[in-house]
């Protein structure tokens, strides 16, 4: 019953991770840059939901329909007057820009909305369903369903549509895309923007079940990070892989060697796969 | 229609940052056509083709192609204007579909979903092997059928020129011919084609006119016939001496 608890959980935590770290793959694959401030932008979604429910009273749910523009509006110029300036440069130079981007989006949320920690609590809570003795509160479900419903949507988006074709083809073949006709710098501040209103959106979601504060924003991006080199790089499948392997290790981690010792244990594994297979579970050599 | 220059160049010269590899070439493309290319390695033929292509930077007296003028135009521009270019080493984009890659041809042009399935068709009528491979990954296709996934891509785009950059270039003289063979029948089509063609036999038997390039510039034009019968090209480029 407890292992079945276990991938319960594991199941319902890896599809956020995914989301998560689906932006911060797109991002890293498309434009090689490492964009440190992905997690100070989920923090932030975090602080939308929190605020309008709050506020006036809107599920987090709803939020998103506004968080998704609003982050790609951000993403989009942020990418456009910004980093698309040094994008040329070496990986050091965009890393360091996203670095100092951060530091102050990071430092503004501890200014406007304090370091304290704060929860997002739906009243009245929408309580939890339980079956064959696995309990799974609704609003992570719910969480759950939202996170898989924009991976899903992103998938689709770089498959079937004319602009999701053209920034799959940047990220292939740079040059050949150029021929097509493809005005690269707009396909960045497009991805960008994608990546930051997926960011957002994670955010929103995240509202329903983590404590919100700045502080966490590293840890979001930790996990970013360990989904991609879990799963591989730049691929809508490889995150999802990325995400649920990890919540995996995570649960497994908390039962066998207790909680505190899951995150040591997701970082053990992130720097064996960086030694045995740096290319992640589904990521290819050479292109994908 | 005679005698109208899809593209007309005059007094080009290109390179890469400090190193300038083209000096001066002038040439002109007969609508309708097509033109050959033809020199040693290094002589600058890809050079010409990025440069027209508008992927790297160059400076010219003239670029006219139909009284547009394309001197400094981007890459956009010059596909915009139906100048397509069909790069050496065909350079799909591997882990796309073949479908997609063709559809990714089409990226410049602003048409509708009936207007596009009718190119696809029009590109799997002219190669049909890449209709039933249409699902699959570019990088999973033969070195032929990639040939074809590349100049299919390239008619995509509506050209009113397409440049290939070494059409033969790992095929086998089999898979050679057809493609010769489809070049042929899109000419009779009316498409003007410049073609860059390591094996120069293949290039002067098809084109119309040919170019001879050597360091960075142009040493001799003629009809493709002759200059297969001039000695010194005989001697040069193909390796036989004149007989």
């Amino acid at each position: 019953m407890l292992a079945a608890q276990v991938l319960v959980n594991a199941a319902v935590l890896g599809c956020l991770y995914a989301c998560i770290a689906i932006g911060f793959s797109l991002v890293w694959g498309v434009l090689n840059v490492i964009n440190l401030i992905h997690g100070s932008l989920i923090v932030l979604g975090a602080y939308l939901a929190w605020g309008l429910y709050q506020w006036i009273g809107v599920l987090p749910w709803y939020v998103l329909v506004v968080a998704a523009p609003l982050f790609f509006a951000i993403g989009y110029l942020l990418q456009r007057l910004l980093l698309n300036k040094v994008i040329t440069a070496p990986v050091l130079v965009t890393l360091t820009l996203t670095f100092g981007l951060d530091l102050i989006l990071n430092n503004a949320m501890i200014y406007f909305f304090k370091a304290d920690y704060r929860k997002l609590t739906l009243v009245p809570s929408l309580g939890s369903i339980s079956l064959g003795g696995v309990v799974v509160p609704v609003d992570r479900v719910i969480a759950t369903a939202f996170a898989l419903v924009l991976t899903g949507l992103l998938y689709l988006l770089l498959r079937r549509s004319r602009v999701g074709r053209a920034v799959v083809a940047v990220r292939l073949d740079h040059d050949a895309a150029v021929l097509m006709g493809v005005d690269v710098k707009s396909i960045y501040a497009i991805a960008f923007g994608l990546g930051a209103a997926l960011a957002g959106c994670a955010g929103v979601l995240m509202a329903l079940i983590f404590p919100i504060s700045p502080l966490t924003s590293s840890a979001y991006l930790g996990k970013a990070f360990v989904v991609c080199v879990l799963g591989g790089l730049g691929s809508v499948s490889g995150a999802l892989v990325g995400g649920l392997a990890l919540a995996l290790v995570e649960g497994v981690g908390a039962v066998v060697v207790g909680p505190s010792y899951a995150t040591t244990l997701s970082f053990l594994l992130l720097i064996v796969f960086l030694i045995v297979r740096p290319q992640g579970l589904l990521g290819r050599k050479g292109f994908e | 229609m005679a005698d109208t220059l899809v593209a007309e160049i005059r007094d080009l010269r290109a390179g890469y940052g400090e190193i300038q590899v083209l000096w001066g070439i002038d040439l002109a493309v007969r609508t309708g056509e097509i033109t050959a290319l033809i020199g040693s390695n290094g002589a600058g033929k890809t050079t010409l083709m990025r440069a027209l292509s508008g992927l790297i930077p160059m400076e010219c007296a003239l670029y006219r192609s139909d009284g547009v003028d394309l001197a400094g135009a981007t890459a956009a521009q010059v596909i915009a204007r139906g100048i397509v270019h069909v790069p050496e080493g065909r350079r799909l984009f591997g882990a796309m579909s073949v479908e997609d890659n063709l559809l990714m041809g089409a990226y410049s042009r602003d048409i509708g979903r009936t207007e596009l399935k009718r190119d696809l068709d029009r590109v799997y009528a002219t190669f049909p092997k890449l209709r039933e491979r249409r699902g699959q990954a570019a990088a999973t296709l033969s070195g032929g059928e990639q040939q074809m996934c590349a100049i299919g891509r390239g008619l995509m785009a509506a050209p009113q020129l397409l440049m290939i950059d070494e059409l033969s270039l790992g095929l086998s003289p089999l898979l050679v011919e057809q493609l010769v063979a489809a070049l042929r029948v899109l000419n009779g089509q009316g498409m003007s084609i410049l073609l860059v063609e390591q094996d120069v036999t293949v290039a002067l038997e098809l084109c119309h006119s040919a170019y001879v390039m050597d360091m960075g510039r142009i040493v001799r034009t003629g009809p493709g016939r002759e200059l297969l019968a001039d000695p010194i090209i005989r001697d040069a480029y193909l390796g036989v001496p004149a007989d």
